[in-house]
């Protein structure tokens, strides 16, 4: 008599692909992973897929033109991308950008960080099973996505940003409109909020899932929002401070950074609510420092053909997903001899390999979702 | 936390409170257009379309140049032009004869129109030239000119600015063909 008991039960390990082509991955991530049961055994994220060899195309493009490739490698983030660029040419040439530039530089750029957390304020409980959250959360999309095209023209690739400043001045009657979105945003938020935290179920299917450690981030560089709910304290926005954030984030402005402890994807999840809220109230005193400031130029005039110098220069900027840096490596020309790109997702993902094992199958989707990753800020 | 308290306190209210919801968004205006009978409105800086002023194109080639992904082609000839008047010399004088934009390759960074020394590139947010076949987006000079009706004129900036718009008159039906630059 040899029964299924005889040896405990047999199983082999099976190996599971999740992608290259899966709903959950956003695009073509592959996850490979093993499985024993219904628990994961390793994880592998594989990535490049969607490589486009952005880096090497920036060597032979001028630095208008890499903001057009810049753009693109995390479209939910054009905008912030595009000012990396800008920032790190600026600082190498010793440039000084025009206040008005600088302060309507940081508007957009909160504006595009609301964008970024409401696609995935939308996107994450879709992968959780909840449908209605994102129409709640593309209305407000729809909102501001109205705004920043009447200044750009663009509702992603923004290219708005130049070396020096921007391409163009704002459209009349534009603050007034920009003021008007941002409150009916805010107005509305509690109702996307009491979907998403107010939920039970998605409550029970986030609290305690797929925590991360802070030694984890220190050891893998994860950022941005997913490092904050762990409790790594750390915004670049406060730490390091660029474009008009020194003076938002000093004492009694309106930034603050926020950090949960929970480290998991409830707590992910809540730090984007979160920073939603206090992204709208930076944009808001940016609108009346903009109302105040005296009439001036949005950007300076460049020669014909603009050369950095010799030398090379690191600049990151807090994009909405984490980190973004630019390591700019010039020999004198008008093109890069080498612009490495530092991305906030290709870390925030490569820590899956050390978060998954050990999880359930059924909690892969809610922590991968709850990574907030761009594949092509993965892949670049 | 007061909202679990409040939701602890049963099925009944919660239903009411959800069906309360639900009458109030049922009276609300709504937020949806059906595109195509509703037209989008669209601020006039939206990046639709370029469109080509063709007479004021020297065949400089510096939009082609400067296009990140090169979807621009120009052709282009010399012709003399007789002296005007006895005694001049003839002058040379370069003549368009091809100019395309394939917009399966644009990426609608709007490069050409800002080094466009001479005006002759704009944009215009008209968006509704979807193909079924991908060779059908090479828009051709002809193509590209006829954009230019739905140029929309220069707009105003925020009191703040340095450079001040000459708003024009509402164009009539004849100068609609005109660049709105064209008439400062």
């Amino acid at each position: 008599m040899v029964g299924v008991g005889a040896g405990g039960l047999a199983s082999a390990d099976m190996v599971l692909n999740i992608g290259p082509q899966h709903p959950a991955t956003h695009g073509v991530l592959r996850l490979r992973i093993t499985l024993d049961g219904e628990r994961i055994r390793r994880a592998e994220p594989i990535v490049g897929y969607m490589h486009r060899g952005a880096e090497k195309l920036f060597e032979v493009r001028d630095y208008r033109q890499i903001m057009v490739l810049a753009n693109r490698h995390d479209w939910l983030s054009a905008f912030s991308n595009e000012i990396g660029v800008a920032l790190t040419v600026e600082r190498m040439l010793g440039m000084d950008v025009p206040e008005r530039a600088t302060w309507t530089r940081t508007l957009l750029a909160e504006l595009n960080r609301v964008l970024n957390h409401l696609m995935f304020l939308g996107s994450y409980p879709l992968e959780l099973g909840a449908i209605t959250p994102i129409f709640y959360s593309f209305r407000e999309r729809e909102e501001l996505q109205a705004v920043m095209e009447e200044i750009s023209g663009g509702r992603m690739h923004y290219m708005f940003s130049r070396v020096g400043g921007l391409r163009d001045d704002l459209p009349a009657g534009w603050l007034g409109r920009v003021a008007a979105s941002i409150a009916a945003v805010r107005r509305r938020l509690p109702d996307l909020e009491s979907l998403l935290v107010g939920n039970e179920i998605l409550r029970a299917r986030t609290r305690g899932v797929g925590v991360l450690s802070p030694e984890l981030i220190e050891a893998y560089g994860v950022s941005g929002p997913i490092a904050r709910a762990s409790g790594v304290d750390v915004d670049l926005r406060r730490d390091r401070p660029y474009l008009a954030y020194a003076e938002l984030f000093a004492p009694g402005g309106p930034g603050r950074v926020v950090v949960r402890s929970a480290g998991d994807c409830l707590a992910r999840l809540e730090v984007l609510l979160e920073q939603v809220h206090v992204s709208l109230d930076l944009a808001q005193a940016c609108l009346d420092r903009l109302a105040a400031l005296p009439a001036g130029p949005v950007n300076v005039k460049l020669p014909k053909v603009l050369k950095v110098p010799e030398g090379w220069d690191y600049v990151a900027t807090e994009n909405p997903l984490g980190f973004n840096g630019y390591y700019l490596v010039s020999r004198g020309d008008k093109t890069p001899w080498r612009l490495k790109l530092r991305s906030a997702s290709f870390n925030n993902v490569a820590v899956l390999g050390e978060l998954l094992p050990g999880t359930l199958i059924a909690d892969m989707v809610a922590i991968l979702g709850s990574m907030f990753f761009v594949v092509g800020d993965i892949d670049k | 936390m007061a909202r679990q308290e409040k939701e602890s306190r049963g099925l009944v209210p919660g239903l009411l409170s959800g069906m309360a919801t639900t009458a109030r968004t049922a009276f609300r205006p709504t937020h949806t257009r059906q595109y195509p009978d509703v037209a989008p409105d669209l601020p006039p800086r939206s990046r639709g379309v370029i469109a080509l002023l063709a007479d004021n194109c020297t065949s400089c080639m510096l939009c082609a140049r400067e296009c990140p992904d090169w979807c621009i082609y120009i052709d282009s000839h010399k012709e003399t032009i007789p002296p005007a008047s006895e005694g001049g010399r003839p002058r040379q004088q370069n003549v368009l004869d091809r100019f395309a934009i394939d917009f399966s390759l644009c990426m609608y960074c709007g490069i050409c129109i800002e080094v466009c020394p001479f005006d002759a590139l704009f944009w215009s947010p008209e968006f509704e030239y979807a193909e079924t076949d991908i060779r059908d987006l090479l828009h051709e000079k002809e193509r590209l000119g006829e954009w230019m009706a739905t140029v929309p004129p220069p707009a105003a900036f925020e009191p703040g600015a340095l450079e001040e718009v000459v708003v024009d008159e509402p164009a009539t039906e004849e100068d609609a063909t005109q660049p709105p630059e064209a008439t400062r």
